[in-house]
Protein backbone atom coordinates (compact mmCIF):
# COMPACT_ATOMS: atom_id res chain seq x y z
CA UNK A 1 0.00 0.00 0.00
CA UNK A 2 1.29 3.54 -1.01
CA UNK A 3 2.34 5.31 2.02
CA UNK A 4 -0.67 8.36 2.23
CA UNK A 5 1.64 11.23 2.98
CA UNK A 6 3.60 10.83 -0.75
CA UNK A 7 0.32 11.09 -2.46
CA UNK A 8 -0.48 14.63 -0.79
CA UNK A 9 -1.11 17.34 -3.43
CA UNK A 10 -2.28 21.22 -2.80
CA UNK A 11 -4.39 21.19 0.50
CA UNK A 12 -3.82 20.66 3.84
CA UNK A 13 -4.25 17.22 5.57
CA UNK A 14 -4.89 15.41 8.94
CA UNK A 15 -7.22 16.41 11.70
CA UNK A 16 -9.10 19.88 11.93
CA UNK A 17 -8.16 22.52 14.38
CA UNK A 18 -10.82 23.59 16.77
CA UNK A 19 -12.36 26.12 15.03
CA UNK A 20 -15.90 27.63 15.46
CA UNK A 21 -14.94 30.58 14.12
CA UNK A 22 -14.95 29.17 10.52
CA UNK A 23 -18.08 27.46 9.02
CA UNK A 24 -17.62 23.70 8.69
CA UNK A 25 -19.42 21.16 6.20
CA UNK A 26 -20.83 19.15 9.03
CA UNK A 27 -22.07 22.00 11.10
CA UNK A 28 -23.44 23.93 8.02
CA UNK A 29 -24.94 20.99 7.48
CA UNK A 30 -26.69 20.33 10.67
CA UNK A 31 -27.76 23.56 10.68
CA UNK A 32 -29.94 22.97 7.41
CA UNK A 33 -31.21 19.54 8.94
CA UNK A 34 -32.35 22.03 11.76
CA UNK A 35 -29.73 20.54 14.13
CA UNK A 36 -28.50 22.77 17.22
CA UNK A 37 -24.81 21.96 17.05
CA UNK A 38 -23.82 24.44 15.09
CA UNK A 39 -21.98 28.23 15.50
CA UNK A 40 -23.02 31.48 14.13
CA UNK A 41 -20.31 31.20 11.36
CA UNK A 42 -22.18 28.24 10.30
CA UNK A 43 -25.55 29.51 10.34
CA UNK A 44 -24.28 32.64 8.57
CA UNK A 45 -22.53 30.62 5.66
CA UNK A 46 -26.16 28.08 5.42
CA UNK A 47 -27.55 31.90 5.41
CA UNK A 48 -25.26 33.14 2.77
CA UNK A 49 -25.76 30.06 0.53
CA UNK A 50 -29.56 29.49 0.67
CA UNK A 51 -29.36 33.44 -0.88
CA UNK A 52 -27.82 32.24 -3.79
CA UNK A 53 -29.16 28.71 -4.03
CA UNK A 54 -32.62 28.13 -2.29
CA UNK A 55 -32.32 24.03 -2.90
CA UNK A 56 -29.71 23.73 -0.37
CA UNK A 57 -32.01 22.23 2.56
CA UNK A 58 -33.55 20.17 0.21
CA UNK A 59 -30.39 18.81 -0.72
CA UNK A 60 -29.04 17.94 2.61
CA UNK A 61 -32.18 16.46 3.29
CA UNK A 62 -31.61 14.04 0.20
CA UNK A 63 -28.43 13.19 1.15
CA UNK A 64 -29.17 12.38 4.32
CA UNK A 65 -32.17 10.35 3.20
CA UNK A 66 -29.97 8.62 0.69
CA UNK A 67 -27.86 7.43 3.57
CA UNK A 68 -31.04 5.97 4.84
CA UNK A 69 -32.00 4.35 1.78
CA UNK A 70 -28.26 3.07 0.73
CA UNK A 71 -27.86 1.96 4.38
CA UNK A 72 -31.05 0.09 4.25
CA UNK A 73 -29.98 -1.86 1.05
CA UNK A 74 -26.80 -2.47 1.77
CA UNK A 75 -27.88 -4.33 5.03
CA UNK A 76 -31.29 -6.07 4.07
CA UNK A 77 -30.92 -6.53 0.36
CA UNK A 78 -27.07 -7.16 -0.12
CA UNK A 79 -26.74 -8.54 3.64
CA UNK A 80 -23.71 -6.42 4.45
CA UNK A 81 -23.21 -6.48 8.29
CA UNK A 82 -19.34 -4.22 7.97
CA UNK A 83 -19.77 -0.43 7.36
CA UNK A 84 -16.68 2.38 6.87
CA UNK A 85 -18.52 5.28 7.00
CA UNK A 86 -15.67 8.11 6.01
CA UNK A 87 -17.36 11.45 6.84
CA UNK A 88 -20.09 10.89 9.70
CA UNK A 89 -21.09 13.96 10.23
CA UNK A 90 -22.81 15.37 13.34
CA UNK A 91 -25.00 12.38 14.64
CA UNK A 92 -28.41 13.12 13.55
CA UNK A 93 -31.74 10.84 13.50
CA UNK A 94 -31.23 7.39 11.57
CA UNK A 95 -26.95 7.07 11.74
CA UNK A 96 -25.91 4.47 10.05
CA UNK A 97 -25.58 1.74 12.60
CA UNK A 98 -28.55 2.43 13.71
CA UNK A 99 -30.25 1.75 10.44
CA UNK A 100 -27.87 -1.20 10.21
CA UNK A 101 -28.49 -2.59 13.37
CA UNK A 102 -32.24 -2.42 13.21
CA UNK A 103 -32.12 -4.68 10.46
CA UNK A 104 -29.22 -6.67 11.44
CA UNK A 105 -28.22 -5.87 15.08
CA UNK A 106 -24.73 -8.01 14.67
CA UNK A 107 -23.74 -5.26 12.13
CA UNK A 108 -20.61 -3.54 12.85
CA UNK A 109 -19.49 0.13 12.08
CA UNK A 110 -16.53 2.26 12.01
CA UNK A 111 -16.79 5.84 11.79
CA UNK A 112 -14.78 8.21 10.55
CA UNK A 113 -13.81 11.65 10.89
CA UNK A 114 -11.23 14.41 10.86
CA UNK A 115 -13.31 17.15 12.71
CA UNK A 116 -12.68 17.22 16.82
CA UNK A 117 -15.97 18.26 17.21
CA UNK A 118 -17.91 15.65 14.98
CA UNK A 119 -15.97 13.03 16.90
CA UNK A 120 -16.73 14.13 20.21
CA UNK A 121 -20.40 14.15 19.48
CA UNK A 122 -19.92 10.50 17.41
CA UNK A 123 -18.59 9.17 20.22
CA UNK A 124 -20.40 10.64 22.89
CA UNK A 125 -24.23 10.08 21.26
CA UNK A 126 -23.65 7.19 18.69
CA UNK A 127 -24.48 3.65 20.85
CA UNK A 128 -23.87 0.38 19.06
CA UNK A 129 -26.34 -3.05 19.43
CA UNK A 130 -25.02 -5.17 21.93
CA UNK A 131 -24.40 -7.49 19.20
CA UNK A 132 -22.65 -5.80 16.85
CA UNK A 133 -19.89 -2.91 17.26
CA UNK A 134 -19.59 0.61 16.76
CA UNK A 135 -15.78 2.34 16.50
CA UNK A 136 -14.77 5.96 16.10
CA UNK A 137 -11.34 6.85 14.30
CA UNK A 138 -10.24 10.30 13.93
CA UNK A 139 -8.59 10.50 10.82
CA UNK A 140 -8.17 12.28 7.13
CA UNK A 141 -9.76 11.06 4.28
CA UNK A 142 -6.65 11.01 2.69
CA UNK A 143 -4.93 9.06 5.36
CA UNK A 144 -6.36 5.93 4.18
CA UNK A 145 -3.29 3.50 5.86
CA UNK A 146 -4.73 5.03 9.63
CA UNK A 147 -8.44 4.40 8.38
CA UNK A 148 -7.73 1.01 7.07
CA UNK A 149 -5.26 0.00 10.47
CA UNK A 150 -7.92 1.74 12.84
CA UNK A 151 -10.79 -0.16 11.55
CA UNK A 152 -8.90 -3.73 11.24
CA UNK A 153 -9.79 -3.55 14.98
CA UNK A 154 -13.49 -4.01 14.53
CA UNK A 155 -13.95 -5.05 10.56
CA UNK A 156 -13.00 -8.24 9.23
CA UNK A 157 -11.04 -7.57 6.05
CA UNK A 158 -11.75 -11.26 4.84
CA UNK A 159 -15.28 -10.28 4.76
CA UNK A 160 -17.40 -7.66 2.65
CA UNK A 161 -17.35 -4.53 3.61
CA UNK A 162 -19.57 -1.13 2.61
CA UNK A 163 -17.38 1.57 2.19
CA UNK A 164 -19.64 4.68 2.38
CA UNK A 165 -18.58 8.20 1.76
CA UNK A 166 -21.05 10.70 1.47
CA UNK A 167 -20.88 14.13 0.43
CA UNK A 168 -17.12 13.99 1.18
CA UNK A 169 -15.14 13.73 -1.64
CA UNK A 170 -16.01 17.03 -3.17
CA UNK A 171 -13.69 18.24 -0.23
CA UNK A 172 -10.50 16.69 -1.81
CA UNK A 173 -9.36 18.85 -4.47
CA UNK A 174 -8.28 16.99 -7.62
CA UNK A 175 -4.40 17.44 -6.77
CA UNK A 176 -4.57 15.04 -3.42
CA UNK A 177 -6.20 12.88 -6.12
CA UNK A 178 -9.51 11.57 -4.90
CA UNK A 179 -9.76 8.60 -7.27
CA UNK A 180 -6.33 6.96 -5.74
CA UNK A 181 -8.02 7.59 -2.67
CA UNK A 182 -10.84 5.35 -3.44
CA UNK A 183 -8.92 3.17 -5.55
CA UNK A 184 -6.87 2.17 -1.82
CA UNK A 185 -9.72 1.88 0.12
CA UNK A 186 -11.06 -0.41 -2.18
CA UNK A 187 -8.18 -2.20 -3.09
CA UNK A 188 -8.48 -3.29 0.70
CA UNK A 189 -11.74 -5.15 0.97
CA UNK A 190 -12.64 -8.30 -1.22
CA UNK A 191 -14.81 -9.08 -3.95
CA UNK A 192 -18.24 -8.69 -3.40
CA UNK A 193 -17.93 -5.27 -1.06
CA UNK A 194 -19.96 -1.91 -1.53
CA UNK A 195 -18.82 0.93 -2.58
CA UNK A 196 -21.58 4.10 -1.93
CA UNK A 197 -20.68 7.99 -2.79
CA UNK A 198 -23.02 11.01 -2.74
CA UNK A 199 -21.08 14.31 -4.42
CA UNK A 200 -21.82 17.70 -5.42
CA UNK A 201 -22.56 18.18 -8.66
CA UNK A 202 -21.76 20.32 -11.21
CA UNK A 203 -23.57 19.86 -13.86
CA UNK A 204 -26.93 19.93 -12.65
CA UNK A 205 -27.27 23.49 -11.55
CA UNK A 206 -27.19 26.63 -14.19
CA UNK A 207 -23.59 28.31 -14.62
CA UNK A 208 -24.60 31.13 -12.85
CA UNK A 209 -25.80 29.47 -9.34
CA UNK A 210 -23.17 27.28 -9.59
CA UNK A 211 -20.28 30.70 -9.40
CA UNK A 212 -22.60 31.87 -7.09
CA UNK A 213 -23.00 28.87 -5.05
CA UNK A 214 -18.86 28.40 -5.24
CA UNK A 215 -18.01 31.73 -4.58
CA UNK A 216 -20.32 31.80 -1.34
CA UNK A 217 -19.13 28.78 0.06
CA UNK A 218 -15.48 28.52 -0.96
CA UNK A 219 -14.31 32.40 0.71
CA UNK A 220 -15.79 30.88 3.95
CA UNK A 221 -15.64 27.18 4.65
CA UNK A 222 -12.76 25.43 6.19
CA UNK A 223 -12.99 22.77 3.29
CA UNK A 224 -12.99 24.34 -0.35
CA UNK A 225 -16.20 22.17 -2.32
CA UNK A 226 -15.16 20.64 -5.58
CA UNK A 227 -17.80 20.30 -8.24
CA UNK A 228 -17.67 17.44 -10.03
CA UNK A 229 -19.44 15.98 -13.52
CA UNK A 230 -21.91 12.68 -13.37
CA UNK A 231 -18.91 11.75 -15.58
CA UNK A 232 -15.77 12.59 -13.03
CA UNK A 233 -18.26 10.66 -10.28
CA UNK A 234 -18.88 7.60 -12.36
CA UNK A 235 -14.64 7.50 -12.62
CA UNK A 236 -14.78 6.65 -9.01
CA UNK A 237 -16.64 3.47 -9.74
CA UNK A 238 -14.42 1.89 -12.25
CA UNK A 239 -13.95 -1.43 -10.66
CA UNK A 240 -16.96 -1.80 -9.64
CA UNK A 241 -21.04 -2.84 -11.52
CA UNK A 242 -23.10 -0.09 -10.74
CA UNK A 243 -26.70 -1.52 -8.10
CA UNK A 244 -29.79 -0.66 -10.37
CA UNK A 245 -30.62 2.12 -10.84
CA UNK A 246 -26.97 3.12 -11.68
CA UNK A 247 -25.39 6.47 -11.22
CA UNK A 248 -28.61 9.03 -10.74
CA UNK A 249 -29.16 12.53 -8.49
CA UNK A 250 -29.29 11.21 -4.79
CA UNK A 251 -33.14 11.70 -3.81
CA UNK A 252 -34.27 9.64 -7.94
CA UNK A 253 -31.69 6.35 -6.06
CA UNK A 254 -34.46 3.73 -5.41
CA UNK A 255 -36.67 6.59 -3.80
CA UNK A 256 -39.18 5.08 -1.05
CA UNK A 257 -43.20 5.22 -2.33
CA UNK A 258 -44.71 8.25 -1.12
CA UNK A 259 -46.09 11.50 -2.44
CA UNK A 260 -43.41 12.99 -5.92
CA UNK A 261 -40.65 14.84 -3.75
CA UNK A 262 -40.74 18.63 -3.36
CA UNK A 263 -37.21 20.02 -4.93
CA UNK A 264 -34.45 18.57 -7.36
CA UNK A 265 -30.97 17.67 -5.44
CA UNK A 266 -27.11 18.71 -6.73
CA UNK A 267 -25.53 15.49 -5.53
CA UNK A 268 -25.26 12.41 -8.11
CA UNK A 269 -25.46 8.94 -6.11
CA UNK A 270 -24.60 5.55 -6.38
CA UNK A 271 -23.71 2.40 -4.77
CA UNK A 272 -21.36 -0.01 -6.74
CA UNK A 273 -20.93 -3.80 -5.71
CA UNK A 274 -16.82 -4.48 -5.97
CA UNK A 275 -15.77 -6.97 -9.03
CA UNK B 1 -33.28 35.26 30.15
CA UNK B 2 -29.95 35.92 31.47
CA UNK B 3 -31.23 35.87 34.80
CA UNK B 4 -29.57 35.69 38.29
CA UNK B 5 -31.83 33.52 40.19
CA UNK B 6 -32.22 33.95 44.00
CA UNK B 7 -31.07 30.84 45.71
CA UNK B 8 -31.96 28.39 49.01
CA UNK B 9 -30.24 30.38 51.04
CA UNK B 10 -32.26 33.66 50.40
CA UNK B 11 -35.50 32.67 48.95
CA UNK B 12 -37.25 36.09 49.50
CA UNK B 13 -34.66 38.55 47.47
CA UNK B 14 -35.38 39.52 43.94
CA UNK B 15 -38.89 38.92 42.36
CA UNK B 16 -38.26 40.13 39.33
CA UNK B 17 -35.41 37.64 39.07
CA UNK B 18 -37.35 34.77 39.19
CA UNK B 19 -38.80 36.06 35.56
CA UNK B 20 -36.31 33.45 34.40
CA UNK B 21 -37.95 30.51 35.80
CA UNK B 22 -41.22 31.40 34.10
CA UNK B 23 -39.73 32.00 30.62
CA UNK B 24 -38.75 28.72 30.90
CA UNK B 25 -42.16 27.26 32.37
CA UNK B 26 -43.33 28.82 29.97
CA UNK B 27 -41.40 27.32 27.24
CA UNK B 28 -42.21 23.64 28.67
CA UNK B 29 -46.00 24.55 28.77
CA UNK B 30 -46.08 26.42 25.48
CA UNK B 31 -44.18 22.68 23.90
CA UNK B 32 -46.48 20.67 25.82
CA UNK B 33 -49.53 22.85 23.69
CA UNK B 34 -48.23 21.95 20.61
CA UNK B 35 -47.37 18.65 21.11
CA UNK B 36 -50.81 18.22 21.97
CA UNK B 37 -52.11 20.33 18.92
CA UNK B 38 -50.20 18.46 16.79
CA UNK B 39 -51.39 14.97 18.03
CA UNK B 40 -55.17 16.24 17.73
CA UNK B 41 -53.96 17.35 13.69
CA UNK B 42 -54.77 20.79 14.00
CA UNK B 43 -53.46 23.91 12.56
CA UNK B 44 -51.87 26.57 14.26
CA UNK B 45 -54.41 29.20 12.22
CA UNK B 46 -57.23 26.87 13.48
CA UNK B 47 -56.05 26.86 17.33
CA UNK B 48 -55.63 30.34 16.64
CA UNK B 49 -58.43 31.19 15.46
CA UNK B 50 -60.36 29.15 18.72
CA UNK B 51 -58.61 32.05 21.13
CA UNK B 52 -59.05 34.90 19.05
CA UNK B 53 -55.25 35.13 18.40
CA UNK B 54 -53.18 35.54 14.91
CA UNK B 55 -51.09 32.52 13.90
CA UNK B 56 -48.16 34.07 14.58
CA UNK B 57 -48.79 34.84 18.33
CA UNK B 58 -49.91 31.59 18.43
CA UNK B 59 -46.59 30.41 17.58
CA UNK B 60 -44.88 32.79 20.02
CA UNK B 61 -47.03 31.10 22.59
CA UNK B 62 -46.26 27.79 21.39
CA UNK B 63 -42.84 28.86 22.03
CA UNK B 64 -42.81 30.16 25.29
CA UNK B 65 -42.22 33.73 23.99
CA UNK B 66 -45.62 35.42 25.53
CA UNK B 67 -48.00 33.85 28.12
CA UNK B 68 -51.17 32.50 28.47
CA UNK B 69 -54.77 32.97 29.96
CA UNK B 70 -55.62 30.40 31.48
CA UNK B 71 -59.42 30.61 30.10
CA UNK B 72 -57.46 30.22 26.53
CA UNK B 73 -55.52 27.20 27.70
CA UNK B 74 -58.85 25.45 28.55
CA UNK B 75 -60.33 26.47 25.20
CA UNK B 76 -57.21 25.36 23.35
CA UNK B 77 -57.04 21.81 25.05
CA UNK B 78 -61.00 21.48 24.57
CA UNK B 79 -60.38 21.70 21.02
CA UNK B 80 -57.75 19.36 20.80
CA UNK B 81 -59.61 16.85 22.32
CA UNK B 82 -57.86 16.77 25.96
CA UNK B 83 -60.88 15.69 27.71
CA UNK B 84 -58.93 13.28 30.40
CA UNK B 85 -59.41 15.50 33.93
CA UNK B 86 -55.73 14.70 35.19
CA UNK B 87 -53.79 15.36 31.97
CA UNK B 88 -56.01 18.92 32.34
CA UNK B 89 -55.21 20.15 35.41
CA UNK B 90 -51.59 19.62 34.84
CA UNK B 91 -50.90 21.55 32.08
CA UNK B 92 -53.28 24.05 33.93
CA UNK B 93 -51.28 24.16 37.14
CA UNK B 94 -47.92 24.29 35.07
CA UNK B 95 -49.75 27.24 33.61
CA UNK B 96 -50.40 28.43 37.20
CA UNK B 97 -46.58 28.32 38.14
CA UNK B 98 -45.43 30.01 34.73
CA UNK B 99 -47.98 32.91 35.53
CA UNK B 100 -47.01 33.14 39.17
CA UNK B 101 -43.13 34.08 39.37
CA UNK B 102 -43.04 34.04 43.01
CA UNK B 103 -44.33 30.84 43.03
CA UNK B 104 -41.47 29.08 44.59
CA UNK B 105 -41.33 31.39 47.55
CA UNK B 106 -43.49 28.59 49.75
CA UNK B 107 -40.53 26.55 50.01
CA UNK B 108 -39.28 28.41 52.41
CA UNK B 109 -36.50 25.86 53.86
CA UNK B 110 -34.41 23.90 51.78
CA UNK B 111 -35.80 23.63 48.77
CA UNK B 112 -34.79 26.64 46.81
CA UNK B 113 -37.16 27.77 43.59
CA UNK B 114 -34.63 27.67 41.35
CA UNK B 115 -33.79 23.66 41.87
CA UNK B 116 -37.33 23.65 41.34
CA UNK B 117 -36.87 25.01 37.73
CA UNK B 118 -34.00 23.16 37.60
CA UNK B 119 -35.99 19.94 38.02
CA UNK B 120 -38.94 20.69 35.43
CA UNK B 121 -35.90 21.44 33.15
CA UNK B 122 -34.32 18.53 33.81
CA UNK B 123 -36.64 16.31 33.12
CA UNK B 124 -37.72 17.81 29.87
CA UNK B 125 -34.15 17.99 27.91
CA UNK B 126 -33.47 15.26 25.44
CA UNK B 127 -29.74 16.08 26.49
CA UNK B 128 -28.19 17.22 29.47
CA UNK B 129 -24.73 17.87 29.22
CA UNK B 130 -22.41 19.09 31.98
CA UNK B 131 -18.96 19.76 33.37
CA UNK B 132 -18.29 19.89 36.68
CA UNK B 133 -14.89 20.61 38.50
CA UNK B 134 -14.85 19.66 41.76
CA UNK B 135 -17.68 16.63 42.36
CA UNK B 136 -18.91 13.94 40.96
CA UNK B 137 -22.30 14.92 38.93
CA UNK B 138 -25.09 15.14 41.34
CA UNK B 139 -26.89 12.71 38.90
CA UNK B 140 -24.32 10.19 39.34
CA UNK B 141 -23.69 10.08 42.79
CA UNK B 142 -23.82 7.83 45.89
CA UNK B 143 -26.08 8.82 48.57
CA UNK B 144 -23.24 8.49 51.08
CA UNK B 145 -21.00 10.70 48.90
CA UNK B 146 -24.18 13.06 47.94
CA UNK B 147 -24.71 13.13 52.14
CA UNK B 148 -20.65 14.25 52.51
CA UNK B 149 -21.33 17.07 49.62
CA UNK B 150 -24.18 18.31 51.29
CA UNK B 151 -22.55 18.52 55.19
CA UNK B 152 -20.10 20.43 53.11
CA UNK B 153 -22.14 22.90 51.84
CA UNK B 154 -24.23 23.26 55.10
CA UNK B 155 -21.60 22.87 57.96
CA UNK B 156 -24.35 23.79 60.65
CA UNK B 157 -27.54 22.40 59.47
CA UNK B 158 -29.26 19.84 61.72
CA UNK B 159 -29.27 16.03 60.43
CA UNK B 160 -32.69 16.36 59.35
CA UNK B 161 -32.59 18.83 57.00
CA UNK B 162 -29.12 17.22 55.42
CA UNK B 163 -31.30 14.11 54.62
CA UNK B 164 -33.43 16.17 53.22
CA UNK B 165 -31.22 17.59 51.07
CA UNK B 166 -30.01 14.42 50.10
CA UNK B 167 -33.30 12.95 49.88
CA UNK B 168 -33.73 15.94 47.26
CA UNK B 169 -30.32 15.07 45.27
CA UNK B 170 -31.50 11.38 45.16
CA UNK B 171 -35.10 12.14 43.90
CA UNK B 172 -32.93 14.23 40.44
CA UNK B 173 -31.62 10.98 39.74
CA UNK B 174 -35.13 9.40 38.88
CA UNK B 175 -34.92 11.16 35.28
CA UNK B 176 -32.32 8.60 34.35
CA UNK B 177 -34.35 5.98 35.22
CA UNK B 178 -37.50 6.99 33.36
CA UNK B 179 -38.36 4.53 30.32
CA UNK B 180 -37.10 7.34 27.96
CA UNK B 181 -34.22 8.93 29.55
CA UNK B 182 -32.74 12.31 28.54
CA UNK B 183 -29.14 11.30 27.19
CA UNK B 184 -26.63 13.00 29.90
CA UNK B 185 -23.14 13.76 28.91
CA UNK B 186 -20.81 14.59 31.54
CA UNK B 187 -17.17 15.69 31.66
CA UNK B 188 -16.03 16.05 35.03
CA UNK B 189 -12.29 17.45 35.66
CA UNK B 190 -9.63 14.35 36.83
CA UNK B 191 -9.88 16.36 40.75
CA UNK B 192 -13.79 15.62 41.15
CA UNK B 193 -12.45 11.70 40.94
CA UNK B 194 -9.36 12.33 43.46
CA UNK B 195 -10.74 14.45 46.13
CA UNK B 196 -11.85 11.82 48.17
CA UNK B 197 -15.29 13.29 49.75
CA UNK B 198 -16.34 11.09 52.38
CA UNK B 199 -13.49 9.57 53.23
CA UNK B 200 -11.63 7.29 50.82
CA UNK B 201 -14.59 4.22 51.10
CA UNK B 202 -17.17 6.52 50.28
CA UNK B 203 -14.94 8.06 47.75
CA UNK B 204 -14.15 4.39 46.02
CA UNK B 205 -17.64 3.21 46.48
CA UNK B 206 -18.43 6.34 44.44
CA UNK B 207 -15.81 5.71 41.98
CA UNK B 208 -17.71 2.18 41.42
CA UNK B 209 -20.85 3.40 40.88
CA UNK B 210 -19.31 5.85 38.41
CA UNK B 211 -17.83 3.37 36.61
CA UNK B 212 -21.28 1.50 36.17
CA UNK B 213 -23.31 4.16 35.33
CA UNK B 214 -20.66 5.81 32.30
CA UNK B 215 -21.53 1.96 30.95
CA UNK B 216 -25.03 2.85 31.08
CA UNK B 217 -26.88 3.22 27.20
CA UNK B 218 -27.97 6.67 27.78
CA UNK B 219 -24.84 8.04 29.94
CA UNK B 220 -21.80 9.21 28.81
CA UNK B 221 -18.70 10.31 31.19
CA UNK B 222 -15.45 11.79 30.13
CA UNK B 223 -12.67 12.67 32.69
CA UNK B 224 -9.90 15.47 31.65
CA UNK B 225 -7.10 14.53 33.14
CA UNK B 226 -4.62 16.33 35.06
CA UNK B 227 -2.14 15.40 32.71
CA UNK B 228 -3.96 17.83 29.97
CA UNK B 229 -2.64 20.68 31.63
CA UNK B 230 -5.10 23.62 31.24
CA UNK B 231 -8.53 23.23 29.59
CA UNK B 232 -11.07 25.08 28.42
CA UNK B 233 -13.55 25.05 31.62
CA UNK B 234 -11.85 26.67 33.71
CA UNK B 235 -14.01 29.23 34.40
CA UNK B 236 -16.42 26.46 36.50
CA UNK B 237 -18.58 23.86 36.48
CA UNK B 238 -22.17 24.31 33.65
CA UNK B 239 -24.54 22.60 32.43
CA UNK B 240 -26.62 23.21 29.18
CA UNK B 241 -30.21 21.48 28.61
CA UNK B 242 -31.27 20.89 24.96
CA UNK B 243 -34.93 20.32 24.32
CA UNK B 244 -36.22 17.85 21.24
CA UNK B 245 -38.08 20.58 20.11
CA UNK B 246 -36.35 22.78 17.12
CA UNK B 247 -37.73 25.74 18.34
CA UNK B 248 -36.55 25.66 22.06
CA UNK B 249 -33.12 27.18 22.46
CA UNK B 250 -30.69 25.47 25.18
CA UNK B 251 -30.57 26.84 28.49
CA UNK B 252 -27.15 27.05 30.36
CA UNK B 253 -27.34 26.61 34.04
CA UNK B 254 -24.68 27.19 36.26
CA UNK B 255 -24.94 26.97 40.09
CA UNK B 256 -23.61 29.49 42.56
CA UNK B 257 -23.08 29.08 46.22
CA UNK B 258 -26.68 31.26 47.11
CA UNK B 259 -28.31 31.21 43.74
CA UNK B 260 -28.30 29.62 40.28
CA UNK B 261 -27.94 31.74 36.69
CA UNK B 262 -29.89 30.82 33.28
CA UNK B 263 -28.71 31.60 29.56
CA UNK B 264 -30.62 31.09 27.08
CA UNK B 265 -29.46 33.97 24.25
CA UNK B 266 -28.01 32.18 21.31
CA UNK B 267 -24.98 34.44 22.13
CA UNK B 268 -24.40 33.69 26.20
CA UNK B 269 -25.26 29.58 24.99
CA UNK B 270 -22.56 29.66 22.00
CA UNK B 271 -20.32 30.54 24.41
CA UNK B 272 -20.86 27.78 26.66
CA UNK B 273 -21.32 25.48 23.98
CA UNK B 274 -17.86 26.21 22.79
CA UNK B 275 -16.42 25.08 25.52
CA UNK B 276 -18.39 22.30 26.23
CA UNK B 277 -17.46 21.04 22.74
CA UNK B 278 -13.81 22.05 23.12
CA UNK B 279 -13.84 20.31 26.69
CA UNK B 280 -15.03 16.91 25.18
CA UNK B 281 -12.83 17.21 22.45
CA UNK B 282 -9.89 17.49 24.64
CA UNK B 283 -10.92 15.09 27.35
CA UNK B 284 -10.50 11.47 27.30
CA UNK B 285 -13.23 9.55 25.49
CA UNK B 286 -15.88 7.70 27.24
CA UNK B 287 -14.31 3.94 26.63
CA UNK B 288 -11.15 5.15 28.25
CA UNK B 289 -12.62 7.11 30.57
CA UNK B 290 -13.92 3.60 32.28
CA UNK B 291 -10.94 2.61 32.60
CA UNK B 292 -9.47 5.79 34.19
CA UNK B 293 -12.20 5.59 36.69
CA UNK B 294 -11.25 2.02 37.61
CA UNK B 295 -7.67 3.15 38.17
CA UNK B 296 -8.95 5.70 39.91
CA UNK B 297 -10.72 3.70 41.85
CA UNK B 298 -8.00 1.68 42.66
CA UNK B 299 -5.78 3.98 44.29
CA UNK B 300 -8.12 5.36 46.35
Amino acid sequence: MTTDETAQGGSKTGPLPFDTTKPHQARVYDHLLGGKDNYAADRAAAEALLAVYPGAVYTARANRAFLGRVVRYLTAEAGIRQFLDIGTGIPTAGNTHEIAQAIAPESRVVYVDYDPIVLAHARALLDSSDAGATEYIDADLRHTDTILAGAAGVLDFSKPVAVTLLAILHAIPDPDDPYAIVARLLDAVPSGSYLAISHAASDLLDQETMRSFANSWNSRGQQRITWRTREQVARFFTSTDLVEPGLVRVDEWRPTAGPASAGTSNEWGAVGRKR
Amino acid sequence: MNTVVPGGETPDAGLEESQAEATVLRMLLGTQLRRLREAAGIPVDKAGYEIRASRSKLSRMETGRVGLKLRDIEDLLTLYGVVDEEQRVNVLALAKRSREPEWWAQYNDILPGWFETYLALESAASVIRSFETQFVPGLLQTEEYARAVTRLGHQTAPEQEIERRVSLRLRRQEVLARRQPPRFWAIVDEAALRRPIGGAAVMREQLRHLVHAARRPGVRLQVVPFARGGHAGASGSFSILRFQERDLPDVVYIEQLTSSVYLDQRSDVEHYLEVVDRLSSEALPPADTISFIEQAASET
